[in-house]
């Protein structure tokens, strides 16, 4: 028996870090399910090739990271192999899972030609991995979420091969788009290309029955993930809450204007519609709340949450792309070690940055405001 | 986990509820020469000479102040030993011999009541120097200090919060001293001519609260009251004590006597009695043995200066001997680890926790968030984590880290084992220097 000091404390909280992971990946089995439910085989290989190719880069990285210290001697590949075993602990396969099964779940099921998704699922995954993480040091250092960084760009070198449409679950629509960027095509008018959302029922928007990415349809398993991820308090609710409040009342604003401009649009049908349709509250839940890429103090991840749903709804409401989610979680990314600078950081609501909040909502209100105010309406 | 954690698991348990046991008096006990305050001492014994239980043998040094070191046998003393003091130091001890005869020095006579009512605050700071009194609560700073100064006291918090989980000590005090720990909260009412005294308890501990209610009818006019404060950790830190208690936010760099308050733990208004009416230094301490690895924890009366050995032979020894073992003494969350089980009991030792040594590996920081969110003043200890890291000077001063208090929070809540802690210790040593 050896005395052993250590340093003042000596009790921990029962938690770990395996456990966080654990949860997550918890949480994102129901999403799981239901995109095998309804896409079976390109459900499985989504996962199958993104799984694969992140944790053999995370593997790879362990290796890389973990070399023999220089001590004169030459050490075989095999030593230089097992001493980087070694070193390969539990966090270093989940994170890679979780960061795989959020990218799987936001890549399409179909593309065309066909062997163009196995591209994107594998070069968008090594992207991901290797610029969105081990550039920066590995987890926990990250700046960017690995799996949108993958996601956007395999989007942006492959986006126009993905077809949406190729399950039996999946009815409305026939054509290869989605939803939301069907509606671009529809109309040149920002409000009058909302003229037709009716025809979509809130019913097959709630369970997935839309053409979209395989993870983003089914909101019943991102809203039991959701309440599995706040009861394990593996996500924070204050990201989720100042997000879904600024989304919520942005969106609100401008049903006003898409109402009052085009008849026939129903108000709550047009909140509704732009909840449920794209990857926003599956990003919401299991992209925005990645801690690691979060700003670390209350006040900074409040600013956090309203500057994505400010840039999601601008982009959704005037940008080119059909959906933003991705987009705006990656430049929040770029934001939050901003919004934790030490010389103003901390983790208590001062008037100054609450006045700061104000202000991000107050740009974002004027924003909807001029850009749909002056758009022109549609008369039948 | 992304959750702020303010009560920490609690074993008190049933540890509470056994009364104090009497440990017997070892056959040598040892007085240190020196401890965290006082670097020198001296000593006017010499070898062979008989010493009375109380006795003056010797003057430690620190600085400022004087603090005479008591004999709390009656016997011989012997020379000096070397063991590990409660700082973890390796310091000289005298070493004396006991002849189980407990014989109190002739020259320490009792006051009478008349002379106690004559006393004023001055009389206070030169007999509480005399007796040694110093925090018992394990601060060990010198009590006469908190009564040398003039400015009007308005109230007197009594700090019996004890909101470390495993100690228990405080609790048995009160429980079997009620009598003894309101005479000395009325001496120190005397001492500062404050009327208000408010003995601050947990909420949790309700039927203690009640006792003491019911108790103190038996002094109408004394102007003591129980205050009910919160059960979360730390509440027994000053600041937080005088927030919950009085609702007066202290800012850090000032002292409580600026706002007309003087806060002392329960065991200290118990030593001042002592030390006042019976003018007779603190000899013995409550002491909780607790933690997993003790055979059978429980409370100890223990005399001062009894070497942790003889204690932890007492609770049966060890309960899983081959494994390797922390000692800890104080809290949990801010007691000192020792590097070995040879060391002596001061009087500032509240607790002595063993638990089976488990090696916490580190996984990298998630940035979670639990220890800004968990930190009670405030900081960000993930921040300054990284500014150490990174040698960043000017961004650890910024960040503030002498503001912490190091109460262990940022790392019992850390999610990946991460010791926050010791780098917000350092970062206080840098933000320090010039």
């Amino acid at each position: 028996m050896n005395i052993i000091k250590e340093t003042a404390p000596h009790i921990r909280r029962k938690d770990s870090l395996t456990r966080m992971l654990l949860d997550v990946v918890i949480a994102l089995i129901p999403v799981v399910v239901m995109a095998y439910v309804a896409y079976g085989w390109a459900a499985f290989r989504n996962f199958a090739v993104s799984i694969a190719t992140m944790m053999a880069s995370e593997f790879v990285f362990v290796l890389i990271m973990n070399r023999i210290p220089y001590d004169g001697t030459k050490h075989t590949l095999k030593e230089q192999f097992l001493h980087g075993c070694k070193a390969y602990r539990p966090h270093h396969a989940l994170a890679p899972l979780v960061s795989a099964m959020i990218f799987a779940l936001i890549m399409p099921p179909d593309s065309n030609p066909g062997y163009v998704i196995y591209l994107a699922l594998v070069f968008g995954s090594l992207f991901g991995m290797i610029i969105g993480k081990f550039v920066f040091g590995g987890t926990g250092n990250n700046i960017f979420n690995p799996a949108a960084a993958g996601m956007v760009f395999a989007k942006l070198c492959f986006g126009s091969k993905y077809v949406y449409t190729t399950n039996n679950y999946v009815s409305a629509v026939e054509s290869g788009g989605t939803v939301l960027s069907n509606l671009t095509n529809t109309s040149t008018s920002l409000v009058g290309r909302y003229a037709s959302i009716g025809d979509i029922s809130v019913f097959d928007m709630f369970f997935g029955r839309i053409p979209g990415t395989i993870g983003e349809g089914f909101k019943v398993a991102i809203l039991i993930g959701l309440v599995y991820l706040l009861i394990r308090r593996a996500a924070d609710y204050r990201v989720l809450l100042s997000f879904g409040l600024g989304y919520v009342g942005l969106m609100a604003l401008a049903g006003i204007f898409v109402v009052t401009k085009v008849p026939g649009v129903d108000y709550g049908h047009f909140l509704l519609f732009q909840l449920l349709t794209g990857g926003v509250m599956f990003g919401a839940v299991y992209m925005l709340t990645d801690p690691v890429t979060m700003p670390i103090n209350a006040p900074g991840r409040v600013m956090y949450g309203l500057l994505a749903a400010g840039l999601t709804v601008t982009i959704r409401l005037f940008g080119a792309l059909p959906e933003g989610m991705a987009f705006s979680i990656l430049i929040c990314n770029l934001v939050a070690p901003a919004l934790d600078h030490y010389t103003y950081s901390g983790n208590r609501f001062t008037p100054k940055k609450i006045a700061v909040i104000a202000g991000m909502a107050a740009v974002f209100i004027l924003a909807v405001c001029l850009g749909l105010g002056f758009q022109e309406g549609v008369t039948l | 986990m992304i959750a702020r954690s303010t009560v920490i698991h609690d074993t008190k348990g049933l540890l509470d509820a056994l009364p104090t046991l009497k440990l017997d008096v070892p056959d040598d006990v040892f007085l240190a020469t020196g401890n965290a305050r006082c670097a020198k001492a001296e000593v006017f014994v010499n070898e062979g000479d008989h010493v009375y239980l109380g006795q003056v043998i010797g003057m430690r040094d620190g600085g400022f102040f004087k603090q005479p070191i008591h004999a709390t046998v009656s016997g011989t003393f012997t020379g000096y030993e070397e063991h590990y003091h409660r700082n973890g130091k390796m310091t000289k001890f005298i070493r004396l011999h006991n002849d189980h005869k407990d014989e109190w020095d002739p020259s320490l006579q009792p006051r009478s009541d008349e002379e106690i009512a004559k006393l004023t605050r001055k009389d206070f700071v030169e007999i509480l120097q005399q007796n040694a009194m110093v925090g018992l609560g394990g601060s060990s700073f010198p009590t006469h200090v908190k009564f040398n100064h003039d400015k009007p006291i308005n109230v007197i918090l009594i700090n019996a919060i004890e909101c470390e989980p495993y100690i228990t000590s405080d609790i048995r005090l009160m429980n079997e001293e009620i009598e003894k720990i309101i005479q000395g909260i009325l001496l120190i009412q005397q001492a500062f001519s404050c009327k208000k005294a408010l003995i601050c308890i947990k909420k949790k501990h309700g039927k203690l609260c009640r006792v003491y209610e019911e108790y103190l009818r038996r002094y109408p006019d004394s102007g003591i009251e129980v205050c009910r404060v919160g059960n979360f950790y730390p509440q027994g830190w000053e600041i937080a004590m005088i927030k919950s208690a009085l609702g007066i936010d202290i800012p850090s760099g000032h002292l409580p006597s600026e706002y007309g308050i003087a806060n002392f733990n329960v065991s200290t208004a118990w030593g001042i009695y002592d030390a006042v009416k019976l003018n007779r230094p603190v000899v013995e301490r409550r002491i909780s043995v607790s933690g997993d690895a003790v055979n059978y924890p429980s409370n100890f009366n223990v005399r001062v200066g009894t070497p942790l050995r003889f204690l932890l032979e007492k609770c049966g020894g060890y309960r899983h001997p081959d494994k390797d073992k922390t000692i800890i003494l104080g809290g949990p969350m801010m007691g000192a680890s020792m590097p070995s089980d040879d060391c002596i009991l001061t009087k500032t030792v509240t607790s002595v926790l063993v638990f089976d040594y488990e090696e916490a590996p580190e996984s990298p920081c998630i940035r979670c968030g639990s220890c800004v969110y968990s930190c009670p003043t405030g900081l960000e200890p993930k921040q300054i984590m990284d500014a150490v890291k990174a040698f960043d000077k000017p961004r650890m001063k910024a960040l503030n880290p002498l503001k912490c208090i190091e109460c262990g929070l940022c790392t019992y809540v850390c999610t990946s084992h991460i010791r926050v802690t010791d780098y917000v210790r350092r970062a206080k040593v840098f933000a320090k220097m010039k």
